[in-house]
């Protein structure tokens, strides 16, 4: 830009008390000093306004050097200047928004809004956030993101095996999983396996931006479905300005997470048997007396492949170490865009080949998408995307509970080679006395669990204009989900499938889901002050499946596999199972503006299923919201610290109808097989109560936000506080196990949850060369049960069983909850005799065992004496997050936090009080002695010499945690190189994700849950170890 | 509206069923299915059949994890105790299926008149045994004796007494006596065999506590059990070794068995009884749940068979793997229920698939029930009863008895009873109905209340222990039950 000649002459010719007019002029750049044409200039003094040119340039008129010019553009951040004397003319480097723009067009339910028009609380992520910490899943890609969102990733499988809640729990029997639409069409909930998610099979790399629904005002127009908030998935598009390519690729490779438990090594472990035989001359003298262990000085002697003569260690191996891998994984995204202001297109290919840090773990993934949109009429837009997706995945850490690859990293003999000399595998099971099981390298070697899914989702729409504001808009989707499931286990598995002799199943699953939505909108300004949007519009959906499995055992070779079953002798009857659901539905909302202050939305949806009682098919679920514009207030518009402030209100009622089909009706059973003469007959037999009431599970949720820019949004706050109450909750409530029958699908219970989220976005250094951005964002949620339909406390439902219940659901508390009795310690000398008065299993407490706290004094310890003793709930969590650019080059650092979660580490049971049958945590050194009496570890023994274990207090522990999520550090090439290259973009980067752990937690991980049951999380039974993953990257656009 | 209809595809509704005669052979065969609760697990390394064999103080447990298992070994059991419950439920469900045989099956028409009344008498068999142990567990118990719906008139019953339960039990097997079904059944269906003899034990227990209907019901007893005796087909084995011999089921000497086949559902009891990891079997699981106490082992006379390793009711050693070198265990296992082709043997590996079945009632308890019932209902024994009980004694290889006082014959029954009949869900309802326990160290009676378990001291039968306690969730679920049981 030049200077504007007459500026000069202007400012020559000055006089006082007359209003001198200044033309200021320049030039506005992005951030890769690329001119931007559109932004608007606005003087803050007397609201005069202009807009950049084509190049770049704009001229404005000012009356003096000290006005302050404000320069916008929708997602950069708005940017104040004094006029200056305008001799010299004005750059003006725009910095891109990373907080909210208030301009962005946020996606809502059958429509989108400006974000400065919504009046619920919506979160809102967008394609250039989720490209900073590429993932697996959607759902691993907006953990963090999004306050009052809590995505847990439970497992280091590749995939993650995320568990998502918004707004806490809203269910006891039926899901608490959200509702995902991509792209306007509803993701069936179906039937999942293995704590997949319909979710985990989108490709993270076509998607555009992710909306999370989550007060009653924005989920009501999804009426029955929405209790528990919802996700909307808006993928690519094509592009209206031309042919693009863009590739996007990343290389990683997993390592050993930052923090691993200690096992024993070969040394350590001898010295600990050793013990263990000779105490159990103190804990069971009679049968030591009787000859009844073995001691294992002379076991060793017998074992020369693994103890010389001496009985000293051959090996000593470390598990982890064998049993992980440091594989490459790679993933590489291909984009074709095209078109032009009326058709577009665009192609997305995708290849993932995702590594896991267990050996023989991983998760392959191709997926196509084609995308296309024509504004074919000028009153008639049509269009659709077609995305199919294969994906296949080895789960080589299933089995929990059992001797699986996981379990036995920590329990497998250090002494053990992976294999002997002669080449045969050496498990645990060689070891006489011990609980047996094989290596871990081995399960992992012999172990298959192939599940592979396909998945075709697509949809068709037509826009007609039906006059001016007036759009009808007709959508067809389809999901067609095809899952297969092929696991062997191999012959020499013991524990697993050595008594079998090797087992295969394949079992195979075929969803078809299609949806056929109509609806109109209307969109009108009347006089100058009323806007008002109106939708209206029906749906139908339905749901069917069909599945089959078979299976066999005992093979004469590996060899098969899966892959023929007919090599089994002994088959395994098939089985299969039909499922069919369907919903029609009601809906609609209307929006009206007043001064564009004042915003009022009203929401309905009348939605009826098939899977209620006949008396019940039907139930409405209405909303209502305002919203009050304040900085549009004459008091406060044009302050320079407040930008923006919104407040907003809502309530209204949402439902939950995720309960299994056929619920409502009683039906008989063929689960049963009696046996005649040795050979199967085919019973029917009593299965399930009818009730012909059962209706929606329905939450009412009410919600108060803020939403306050400071500093020309430099500063932006939204917080929330809600509370949610589900009633007529759908239970399975307990009935007379007289009646033959152990319980009825009953509505009654409900339970509440009340929360506080708070995000805040911060631009803290802005200059043309470096900027610093933070954002911060923290989510409470306190959960309680109001009523159930009985008062007994519920046992077994939605928390694993283990050597006790490990969670109760009951009124008054939290769900989630933990149940176990209290450790006091272990009975020391000085009390022996009081330890005498206690009995368990019939054998004389003695000092050296564990002290349990007597709760009704009744000198025993029993299920009266058990008590909540922790929740694997936080109290509060989130994210933090800074981003520093320095010209071309930027650094991301993102924080996670969670605090008040308690771990139930029942990992811990089986590695400390069970010394000598399997490997133990080498926190078992600390056990008790008569030298060391201030423990809690029981005096080690002999496993059949009794050790008391319990679920108790000992294995619940703090998993407060801070994780170093993600650091990044970017590189853009300069316009001037990619130029020279032809390319638009080209970008460079390396991260290193889960870099650190901060946790008093003393396992591996205490963002964990080895259990797919809804309370389970932080219940932990030898999880898939979480790895630190180094990538590069690289983005090219051309 | 016809949208949102539905239709199970998958499963049959009771309103449309019960159409054929292969309906009503579907749903007695549904309420055979649902006797195998017994073996059923109850958590981790336990299956609910422990429960009798916990309490009794002949039986201990090798593993610790699983604390229901600890808590009725160490009698500090309550309603909460998971075993406790899953034997209420087990057995309401038999009986929920066999009412609902008994009330459907009638109205199948048509159907072979004979056919449908071994159908009914079948499931009068299982509703009657189901009931027999419900009351001896529990006491009183809610009577239901029509299929429930959720708006049932007794779907949340009250209990009904001791007294009108055994009358149900004695009608419903005074009913199958007479429906027709064969003397014995080898396809392993209940046959009127089954019926008398579990009869017999019905009365017997009848007899002692806690109805005391005395010297009328020993008789019952007596003339039911001989009726068993005096048939042709009943025996004992000569080996103890066919006891639990894959080719003797449901014949000789056993009368009536729960039915265990690999392919549909294997024996789940091998695992639980081998010794705690110790290598003496295929299987790669072997648990300890529950093995005996070396004091009630060391209680058989010198000399009892049925106390030879390998030969009786025991063994101390057993072959590596299951099928190689002998090895020594220096404690007692259970031998009784052990499956020689699934475990393995000297040079023959196990197959780690178990058909063996579980037994319910032997030849043997019929010969004790005569022996103990004819003694009391005459005053003396006869030569009847000494022959029952010295056949007994005759294939242990001890010394026959004779000339005894009638309360010395009757504790020498006992005492035949405790050794004979352990480990089958027998001696616990003999302490019970005694009011007695055995004492290993005395080899006589002690009484139950105040009896310490000879290998643990410190664990002591009190009054409450007559009774196991109801569930507690199904009394917070059904207050009608209330109150709960003595002392629990």
């Amino acid at each position: 830009a030049r200077i504007s000649s007459s500026a000069n002459s202007h400012t020559s010719f000055f006089f006082q008390g007359v209003t001198q007019k200044i033309i200021i002029s320049g030039t506005v750049l992005d951030e890769k000093s690329t001119p931007v044409p559109g932004v608007g200039i606005k003087s803050l003094k007397t609201n005069k306004s202009t807009v950049t040119d084509a190049a770049g340039r704009f001229s404005i008129e000012v009356e003096s050097a000290t006005e302050q010019l404000s320069f916008s553009y929708i997602g950069y951040t708005t940017q104040t200047r004094a006029a200056g004397s305008g001799a010299t003319p004005l750059s003006i480097k725009l910095v891109p928004a990373e907080g909210v723009n208030l301009d962005d067009v946020v996606v809502v339910g059958y429509g989108t809004r400006r974000k400065s028009d919504v009046t619920g609380a919506v979160g809102s992520v967008k394609e250039e956030q989720l490209k900073e910490r590429p993932a697996a899943s959607l759902n691993q890609a907006l953990s963090g993101r999004i306050s009052g969102v809590q995505v847990n990733s439970n497992s280091g499988r590749p995939g993650g095996q995320t568990n998502i809640r918004i707004r806490g729990f809203s269910s006891i029997k039926t899901t608490n999983n959200p509702l995902y639409v991509i792209d306007g069409v509803i993701l069936p909930v179906g039937s999942q396996t293995q704590n997949s998610n319909a979710i985990d099979f989108l490709n993270p790399g076509d998607i555009a931006s992710v909306e999370v629904l989550k007060d009653a005002s924005s989920v009501a127009i999804y009426g029955a479905r929405g209790a528990n908030g919802v996700i909307l998935v808006t993928t690519k598009k094509g592009s209206a300005t031309g042919g693009k390519i863009s590739y996007d690729v990343d290389f990683s490779v997993p390592t050993i997470g930052p923090k691993r438990v200690e096992m024993l090594n070969a040394k350590e472990f001898i010295e600990v048997e050793n013990l263990a035989f000779d105490n159990a001359k103190i804990y069971d003298p009679e049968g030591f007396a009787g000859g009844k262990y073995v001691d294992p000085r002379i076991k060793r002697k017998n074992l020369p492949l693994l103890f010389d003569s001496n009985g000293n260690p051959l090996y000593d191996t470390d598990w982890f170490k064998e049993a992980t891998q440091n594989k490459l994984s790679q993933n590489h995204q291909l984009g074709f865009t095209g078109g032009n202001a009326e058709n577009t297109y665009g192609l997305f290919l995708n290849y993932r080949d995702d590594n896991g840090l267990l050996k023989n773990s991983y998760l392959k993934r191709y997926s196509g998408r084609f995308t296309m949109d024509s504004q074919i009429k000028t009153w008639m837009k049509v269009g659709g995307s077609l995305n199919y997706t294969n994906q296949t995945e080895n789960l080589v850490d299933i089995g929990t509970g059992g001797l699986n690859s996981v379990r036995m990293i920590t329990e497998s003999f250090p002494f053990l080679p992976v294999k002997y000399p002669n080449g045969t595998w050496a498990d645990n099971q060689n070891y006489p006395g011990a609980e047996g099981g094989s290596n871990p390298v081995h399960i992992l070697t012999d172990r298959k669990y192939i599940l592979q899914t396909q998945n075709t989702l697509g949809n068709a729409y037509a826009n007609i204009n039906l006059a001016e504001g007036l759009e009808f808009r007709s959508v067809i989707g389809a999901n067609i989900v095809t899952r297969g499931r092929s696991e062997y286990n191999g012959r020499s598995l013991y524990g697993i499938s050595f008594d079998q002799k090797g087992t295969a199943t394949l079992d195979n699953n075929r969803e078809t889901y299609w949806s056929f939505e109509n609806y109109l909108t209307y969109n009108k300004r009347f006089a100058k002050d009323h806007a008002i949007t109106g939708l209206l519009g029906l749906s139908w959906q339905k749901t069917n499946i069909f599945g089959f499995a078979v299976g066999g055992e005992n093979f004469s070779t590996d060899y098969l596999e899966y892959n023929n079953l007919s090599g089994a002798s002994k088959p395994i009857p098939g089985s299969s199972r039909a499922d069919r659901f369907a919903f029609n539905s009601y809906f609609g909302r209307l929006n009206y503006s007043f001064k564009d202050k004042y915003l009022f939305t009203v929401t309905g949806r009348m939605d009826g299923s098939s899977k209620f009682g006949s008396n019940n098919k039907y139930a409405f679920f209405p909303s209502g919201a305002v919203a009050w514009k304040v900085s549009e207030e004459d008091f406060i518009k044009g302050s320079p610290v407040i930008s923006n402030l919104k407040l907003r209100a809502s309530y209204g009622l949402t439902g939950n109808s995720e309960i299994a089909s056929f619920s409502s009706l009683g039906v008989l059973g063929t689960g049963y097989a009696a046996i005649f003469n040795n050979t199967r007959f085919g019973g029917v037999g009593t299965n399930r109560l009818a009730n012909p009431n059962l209706k929606w599970e329905k939450t009412g949720q009410s919600d108060i936000g803020v939403e306050l820019g400071l500093f020309n949004n430099r500063i932006s706050i939204e917080a929330d506080v809600y509370y949610r109450k589900t009633t007529d909750m759908l239970l399975d409530a307990p009935v007379p196990l007289t009646s033959g029958y152990s319980f009825i699908t009953r509505n009654i219970g409900s339970m509440e949850n009340r929360g506080l989220e708070f995000a805040i976005n911060t631009v803290n250094v802005s200059t043309e060369d470096f900027t610093w951005n933070t954002a911060f964002n923290i989510s409470m949620n306190r959960n309680k049960v109001l009523s159930l339909a009985t008062p007994a406390d519920i046992f077994g439902v939605g928390n694993p069983g283990f050597t006790n219940e490990t969670g109760i659901i009951r009124v008054g508390e939290a769900v989630g909850s933990f149940w176990g009795l209290t450790r006091l310690g272990t009975w020391s000398e000085s009390e022996r005799t009081e330890a005498a008065k206690y009995n368990y299993r019939g054998k004389t407490i003695l000092p050296g065992d564990v002290k349990y706290l007597d709760v009704n004094g009744d000198y025993q310890i029993n299920d009266a004496d058990r008590m909540i003793i922790g929740n694997g709930s936080p109290k509060a969590w989130g994210s933090f997050s800074n981003t520093f650019k320095y010209k071309n080059v930027d650094l991301t650092v993102e924080l996670q936090y969670s605090a008040g979660n308690d771990v139930l580490n029942m990992t811990k049971h089986s590695a400390e009080d069970r010394v000598g049958l399997a490997n133990s945590y080498s926190s078992v050194l600390n056990a008790w002695t008569p030298q060391n009496q201030n423990t809690p570890i029981a005096a080690i023994r002999d496993t059949r010499a009794g050790y008391v274990t319990n679920v108790d207090t000992r294995w619940v522990e703090d998993g407060s945690f801070i994780r170093g999520r993600n650091l990044l550090l970017g590189y853009n090439f300069p316009a001037a190189i990619t130029k020279k290259l032809k390319l638009n973009r080209l970008r460079v980067y390396t991260s290193v994700q889960n870099f650190f752990l901060a946790t008093k937690f003393s396992g591996n991980d205490p963002e964990v849950t080895t259990y797919s049951n809804a309370f389970a999380q932080g219940q932990t039974f030898f999880d898939y170890p979480k790895p630190t993953t180094y990538m590069v990257g690289l983005n090219v656009g051309l | 509206k016809k949208f949102l209809e539905e239709k199970d595809p998958s499963n049959l509704t009771p309103e449309t069923y019960y159409t054929i005669p292969e309906h009503g052979e579907a749903a007695i065969a549904a309420a055979y299915a649902q006797t195998r609760f017994i073996g059923n697990g109850a958590g981790i390394f336990v299956a609910n059949f422990s429960m009798l064999e916990m309490v009794t103080g002949t039986a201990r447990t090798e593993t610790g994890q699983n604390s229901d298992l600890n808590n009725l070994l160490g009698l500090s059991f309550n309603g909460e105790n998971l075993l406790v419950r899953n034997w209420w439920a087990g057995l309401y469900n038999v009986i929920a299926q066999t009412n609902l045989v008994i009330e459907k099956v009638p109205a199948i028409n048509p159907m072979d008149a004979t056919r449908k009344a071994q159908i009914l008498g079948e499931a009068r068999f299982l509703r009657a045994w189901a009931y027999f142990y419900l009351v001896r567990l529990y006491g009183d118990v809610p009577l239901i004796t029509t299929p429930q719906t959720a708006t049932s008139p007794d779907f949340y019953p009250t209990r009904t007494g001791t007294e009108l339960v055994y009358k149900q039990i004695t009608d419903d097997l005074t009913a199958a006596e007479e429906a027709g079904l064969p003397w014995q059944d080898a396809s392993g269906r209940v046959s009127k065999g089954a019926v008398k003899s579990l009869l017999s034990k019905v009365y017997l227990t009848m007899a002692g506590q806690p109805l005391n209907k005395g010297a009328a019901y020993y008789k019952l007893a007596a003339d039911k059990s001989l009726e068993v005796m005096t048939s042709s087909g009943y025996g004992l084995f000569p080996s103890y070794a066919d006891l639990h011999s894959l080719s003797q089921e449901n014949k000789g000497e056993h009368i009536f068995q729960i039915q265990y086949l690999a392919t549909v559902s294997g024996n789940p009891m091998q695992q639980l009884l081998l010794p705690n990891f110790k290598n003496v079997s295929a299987y790669s699981d072997e648990m300890g749940s529950t093995v005996p106490t070396t004091k009630f082992y060391q209680s058989f006379e010198a000399g009892d068979l049925r106390a030879k390793d390998r030969e009786g009711f025991f063994y101390t050693s057993y072959y590596t793997g299951g099928n190689g070198e002998l090895k020594a265990l220096n404690a007692p296992y259970i031998f009784k229920h052990f499956d020689v082709v699934a475990n393995g043997t000297l040079g023959t590996a196990g197959t780690t698939q178990s058909d063996l079945n579980w037994p319910q009632i032997r030849f043997a308890e019929v010969l004790l029930t005569y022996a103990e019932a004819q003694n009391r209902a005459d005053g003396t024994p006869n030569i009847a009863a000494y022959e029952a009980l010295n056949k007994i004694r005759r294939r242990a290889l001890i010394p026959e008895l004779s000339g005894l006082s009638q309360t010395a014959f009757e504790e020498a029954v006992w005492r035949e009873r405790w050794h004979e009949l352990c480990y089958e869900g027998i001696t616990w309802f003999d302490m019970v109905r005694l009011r007695k326990v055995y004492n290993e160290s005395t080899n006589g009676f002690d009484n139950f209340v105040g009896h310490a378990f000879a290998e643990s001291p410190s664990t002591v039968l009190a009054e409450k222990h007559l009774l196991f306690p109801l569930p507690s969730v199904e009394i917070k679920n059904n207050p009608n039950l209330r109150p709960q049981n003595l002392g629990y």
